[in-house]
């Protein structure tokens, strides 16, 4: 298990408390889960993805990851419509382990940019992995 | 207040960036750093090794040692050797199950003879105090020491192709050693575990190696003197460095077991009867199947077949799984509940082409992607080839049920084609 010095946090992101990032700013938001929840779930040797076009609430869950240990279910962190997959992870879940910062799992256009508010910072998150 | 405990490898467990959980009360590892499909992978196609010093040995002795275990332990010792079932002898072992009156499993467990009047019991972590018990309350007459051996033997497990070609290089006489070492026999021994045969390590530590594991694949399970296991660990390590040897955790070993349709205690078998399931020859079975070649506790209830549910293998056409847990259940392809799941993992060594399951061993070109496998235990029986859903109410998963799921395995290849 990775330590908390071990540990990766992406650039400009904001988190959750379910170990998923977003991306801020722009029209659109990527969507992806930290370096801290892939190594806690080790090997990722499936994804489930939602269609693009799909339309969700903060909260729903968008599609599941699974690891060897377990079936993790995403919940979107912020509501709104999905403008895009990452089809790369269908043939390669593994991408999520090696790098889960720049392998985004959906893309949204957020219905309302204000959620984004109610994210954690990354000083915030590693406050929340210290436990 | 932390009551886990640790096996004498753990510090290197923790050292090498394990991703650490509890088993059997054990803090144990999961999978290291190279992460679990690659671990599960050096097993199907090189060579990984396993810190198995979590399960509990038992040492019977005595004039009516025999005696008792024939009278606790589900295989027939006087009746299981090869085709023409002859009696256990000095270094051979055999696979069986401890049974209650009622035919439901206290724990599976390997019995090794190491002397005519001396066998070592080999059961899972946390099981040696309630097995020891056991013995000792059903030891009748006859003279019998019991002791309970746990955490007081170094155990770690070398599997894979590579294992015999590693381990070679950190044996004293490989050659001889080796020599007609066949499946579930051993030599070797030291201390309490003493047998007609020595076999050192090179630097003189004694070991018990007998030619078993859990995994279906070739390798062996190794028996030091528990303040040498962390320097075995080290020269297995190193020995296997150009080999591409990994240490494992227990997903890989998990995943590995339930591809070879192996059950794991407490979660395939368990507080229900030992019937309708993958593993009938652990039980004293004549030819016919209408009763057993010898007594034993559990045989009148197994005997009574009043059992109505079926232990069932099971492989799906992809990864995903259904956790088995919590509401997870199973249904026939129209919704008709059909029962629970016991296992399900991913073996990753495997995928489907053109429907048919292959393995990285195999000799097909594939991308393996891993299926998910396991065993479902159902209320009704069902074959192979029959198509069932596991769900956990919200997910559904088509799986099929299998009379085998790896294919390739090599667990009972012959010696000296793994030496070459």
């Amino acid at each position: 298990m990775k330590e908390l010095s071990e540990l990766i946090f992406g650039k400009g992101l904001r988190y959750t408390d379910d170990h998923e990032w977003v991306s801020e700013g722009g029209d659109t938001l990527k969507i992806g889960v930290s370096d801290y929840a892939q190594d806690q779930m080790g090997d990722i040797v499936f994804v489930e993805l939602p269609e693009v076009g799909a339309v969700f609430e903060k909260g729903d869950e968008f599609g599941t990851l699974e690891s060897v240990k377990a079936v993790s279910e995403l919940y979107i962190p912020i509501s709104g419509e999905v403008v895009a997959v990452n089809e790369d992870l269908g043939d390669a879940p593994e991408l999520i382990n090696q790098d889960p910062y720049a392998n985004w799992i959906i893309e949204i256009k957020p219905s309302d940019t204000g959620e984004l508010e109610n994210l954690l910072n990354v000083d915030a998150y590693r406050e929340l992995l210290k436990g | 207040m932390d009551s886990s405990k640790k096996t004498v490898l753990h510090g290197w467990h923790v050292e090498n960036g394990a991703n650490m959980a509890l088993f059997g009360n054990y803090d144990m590892p999961l999978w290291y750093k190279t992460g679990v499909k690659a671990e599960h992978l050096a097993v199907i196609q090189g060579a990984g090794i396993f810190d198995t010093s979590h399960m509990a040995v038992v040492l019977v002795k005595g004039e009516g040692a025999r005696v008792l275990l024939q009278h606790c332990l589900s295989k027939d010792l006087d009746s299981c050797l090869g085709k023409g079932k002859t009696p256990l002898v000095d270094g051979r072992c055999v696979y069986g199950v401890f049974l209650k009156a009622d035919g439901t499993v206290i724990d599976d467990a390997i019995v090794y003879q190491l002397e005519a009047e001396s066998f070592m019991v080999v059961v899972n972590a946390g099981m040696g105090g309630e097995i020891a018990s056991h013995l000792v309350t059903n030891a009748g007459e006859g003279a019998v020491i019991v002791v309970d051996m746990t955490d007081r033997v170094g155990k770690m497990d070398i599997q894979g192709p590579d294992s015999a070609r590693i381990l070679g290089k950190i044996l004293k006489g490989p050659a001889a050693v080796f020599e007609r070492l066949a499946y579930f026999s051993f030599k070797g021994g030291f201390g309490d575990l003493q047998t007609s045969s020595h076999v050192e390590l090179e630097g003189g530590t004694p070991v018990l190696i007998s030619r078993t594991g859990y995994t279906g694949e070739f390798g062996f399970e190794l028996f030091v003197p528990i303040k040498n296991l962390v320097a075995l660990w080290s020269m297995l390590l190193e020995a296997g460095l150009d080999k591409g040897i990994l240490a494992c955790g227990l997903a890989a070993r998990d995943s590995l077991r339930a591809g070879a349709v192996l059950p794991l205690s407490h979660q395939d078998i368990g507080p229900w009867p030992f019937l309708n399931n993958p593993w009938p020859f652990a039980l004293p079975w004549n030819d016919d199947t209408t009763t057993f070649s010898k007594d034993f506790i559990g045989a009148a209830a197994l005997l009574q077949k009043s059992w109505g549910k079926h232990t069932l293998p099971f492989a799906g056409f992809d990864p995903r799984k259904i956790a088995a847990e919590g509401e997870s259940f199973v249904t026939s392809e129209t919704g008709e509940r059909l029962g629970t799941i016991l296992t399900c993992t991913t073996d990753m060594a495997i995928g489907r082409v053109a429907g048919e399951i292959v393995s990285v061993a195999g000799d097909k070109e594939f991308q393996a992607k891993g299926l998910c496998c396991g065993f479902v235990l159902l209320d009704k029986k069902c074959f192979p080839g029959e198509q069932i859903i596991l769900t956990d109410g919200k997910r559904q998963i088509k799986v099929e049920i299998r009379a085998d799921v790896r294919p390739n395995r090599t667990a009972r290849k012959a010696m000296n084609t793994m030496l070459v």
